[in-house]
């Protein structure tokens, strides 16, 4: 207990940093940087020679070797394998010696470690439609290995200050600094502290979307998802915050400064340089849902239940813009009874009964369709959706409750 | 209520800083906690009433998260193991104080809920404010409690300091406010160990009217 209040006054000692770091990278207009003009510095099989960066490897190999064992990552060999495929198709001169990890975390998110591994967040699959989406991720990602930004920054900031000892933080840290958003999740946010080290700056950021976009577009990704990816963060960030009545939230993934629209317009040119007139791009839907498909309901759960009501209908309906099925209308009458204000108790009865006309309604739509009738006072349809729910799910958890209300 | 992830942890600064003023008593020098001696002993607003079948200890309710009908008991620390009890919730009201403009938030309570919704609320708690980013539910079935047609609910959850939880819940609806007894502990030893202490607690278990 003791060494864990210690890490409260280190976590405020490294806010005060980060803040700092974020500072020295704001208020520069710079002119826009070129895809053509983002050559990689790093080429296969790269290992450090100087001193210093010899000193962070060390340090981050312990990092790798604790997040590879961590059993918050998701132990799917099919999922993990297909992760792999995509880095080594799109990390550019490195991606043979990429690592990338999947944790399951709700959270739209995903990093680049200074060693070349990466951790994908589960959130991040929920929200991608489609597998040159992701590959954008993972390329910018690998953009910012490619340009060795870690590094960089990290020597930028040993320069301005004097407090940050990488062993001290490897020590361990906790909490999310400056920059890097990491939701709550304390235990691999103390690694993730690390990375606000390596705080990206604006230009930075253009470097990756740039490299990012030309990797993608060179493998034969449509290039203009990358900017599809940030119009769908931003709307879901705006849709949250709308809804709880405040400002766009800051410190997310792609945290952009100055504006995210400035961002988007240059992510736009990027796009639009990098696209062939007449070749053929092809977005691979068919095959990320094939292999996101089985853990979807898993990671709408995982969503929906957080009741952030704004970022899960913008979410919803972002996915069902390929096609209502009976999952996500499900979802969205789930979205209604968490939120539970005035009226949403119809709103949800209604999504239920729309998921069970769906031949791909899951159990527990039967289930909330069920209670939802039996709260109307309709008995004998609630009974009648309840035996379907048994009968999906005879070894159904709360099969014990559900029984006594059939009678 | 009882939370792991970022109100514990605040809880155990402040625990030291009371250590360090070497205060007296019987939580060994913490203002933090208070003993809980082995009778009959009103818990949370007063309304329902309790006796351990050993020592536990109270944890201080912290004004900006606590609300008076929740009373948080532990035996070997918030890490380890805790009894959470919910005396008389009324409808619309939450189990914690928390945020209006919060991105996330703990479904309130409604005097209409099933338990299969009293349920998923606690859930949503876990994920919310415990930073469980696995939560599986065991079971739910009916059960007596404080006289009255209530519910079970056993979960287990992962939560972000990598440690497996294990709960147990029993509830009822009475007059339209909630009353529950919620255990939660390190899903390996420390849950078994303490779980008929739970049991006693919750078979002890009286309105006070």
């Amino acid at each position: 207990m003791c060494a864990r209040c210690l890490e409260i006054s280190r976590r405020s000692l490294l806010v005060g940093g980060g803040v700092a770091a974020a500072a020295l990278t704001t208020g520069v207009a710079h002119a826009r940087i070129l895809p053509k003009d983002m050559v990689p510095l790093v080429g296969p099989g790269y290992r450090p020679t100087e001193r210093d960066e010899i000193g962070l490897w060390h340090e981050m190999d312990r990092v790798e070797e604790e997040i590879s064992g961590s059993n918050l990552l998701v132990q799917d060999a099919g999922l993990t394998a297909y992760l792999k495929d995509i880095i080594g198709t799109v990390g550019g001169p490195a991606a043979k010696d990429f690592r990338i990890y999947l944790a399951r975390i709700p959270d739209f998110n995903a990093m680049m470690f200074p060693t070349g591994f990466a951790v994908v967040f589960s959130g991040l699959l929920l929200r991608m439609r489609n597998e040159a989406q992701l590959a954008g991720v993972i390329a910018h990602e690998s953009g910012h290995f490619l340009r060795r930004h870690q590094i960089r920054s990290w020597r930028d900031m040993k320069r301005k200050t004097d407090i940050f000892s990488i062993a001290a933080m490897a020590a361990g840290v906790g909490g999310a600094a400056g920059g890097v958003y990491l939701g709550d999740y304390v235990q691999l946010a103390q690694l993730g502290t690390i990375l606000s080290l390596f705080q990206y700056s604006r230009e930075m950021e253009a470097e990756a979307d740039a490299l990012g976009a030309r990797l993608i577009a060179d493998t034969g990704y449509p290039p203009v998802e990358m900017a599809n990816i940030w119009q769908q963060l931003i709307g879901e960030e705006d849709a949250s915050a709308r809804y709880r009545r405040k400002h766009r939230r800051k410190g997310s993934l792609f945290d952009t400064h100055p504006s995210p629209d400035a961002r988007m317009a240059d992510l736009r040119a990027d796009v639009a340089e990098v696209t062939v007139p007449g070749r053929t791009y092809d977005n691979k839907r068919e095959r990320y849902l094939s292999m996101i498909g089985p853990i979807r309901p898993m990671l709408l759960d995982d969503q929906v239940k957080l009741n952030d009501p704004g970022a899960s209908q913008y979410l919803i309906e972002t996915l069902a813009q390929d096609g209502w099925n009976g999952l996500l209308r499900f979802y969205e009458g789930e979205v209604w009874r968490l939120r539970n204000r005035h009226g949403d108790d119809v709103r949800a009865a209604q999504g239920y009964a729309a998921a069970v006309a769906y031949p791909d309604a899951p159990a527990d739509a039967w289930r909330w369709h069920g209670i939802s009738l039996m709260k109307a006072g309709r008995q004998a349809e609630a009974k009648a959706a309840f035996a379907r729910y048994l009968t999906m799910r005879p070894d159904a958890p709360d099969a014990a409750w559900v029984r006594q209300m059939v009678g | 209520m009882r939370f792991i992830s970022r109100f514990a942890v605040l809880g155990a600064a402040f625990a030291l800083a009371g250590c360090s003023s070497l205060g007296g008593g019987d939580a060994f020098g913490s203002d933090y906690y208070s003993l809980v001696r082995v009778q009959r002993v009103r818990v949370g607003n007063g309304s329902l009433v309790v006796s351990p079948p050993r020592p536990w200890n109270k944890q201080r309710t912290t004004f900006f998260i606590d609300i008076r009908e929740v009373e948080d008991w532990t035996l070997n620390g918030p890490y380890l193991d805790g009894i959470s009890f919910v005396t008389g919730l009324k409808s619309g009201r939450y189990l914690i104080r928390q945020s209006k403009r919060a991105d996330q938030q703990v479904p309130k309570f409604r005097s209409d809920m099933t338990p299969p919704e009293i349920a998923a609320m606690l859930e949503s708690l876990y994920r919310v404010k415990g930073g469980a980013v696995d939560f599986r539910t065991l079971s739910l079935q009916p059960r007596r409690f404080l006289g009255v047609n209530g519910f079970q609910f056993d979960f287990e959850h992962l939560d972000d300091d990598e440690l497996w939880r294990k709960g147990r819940a029993v509830g009822a609806v009475i007059d339209g406010n909630l009353y529950l007894i919620l255990y939660d502990a390190a899903r390996s030893h420390y849950y078994g160990a303490a779980l008929p202490d739970f049991e006693s607690i919750v078979a002890s278990a009286e309105l006070h009217r």
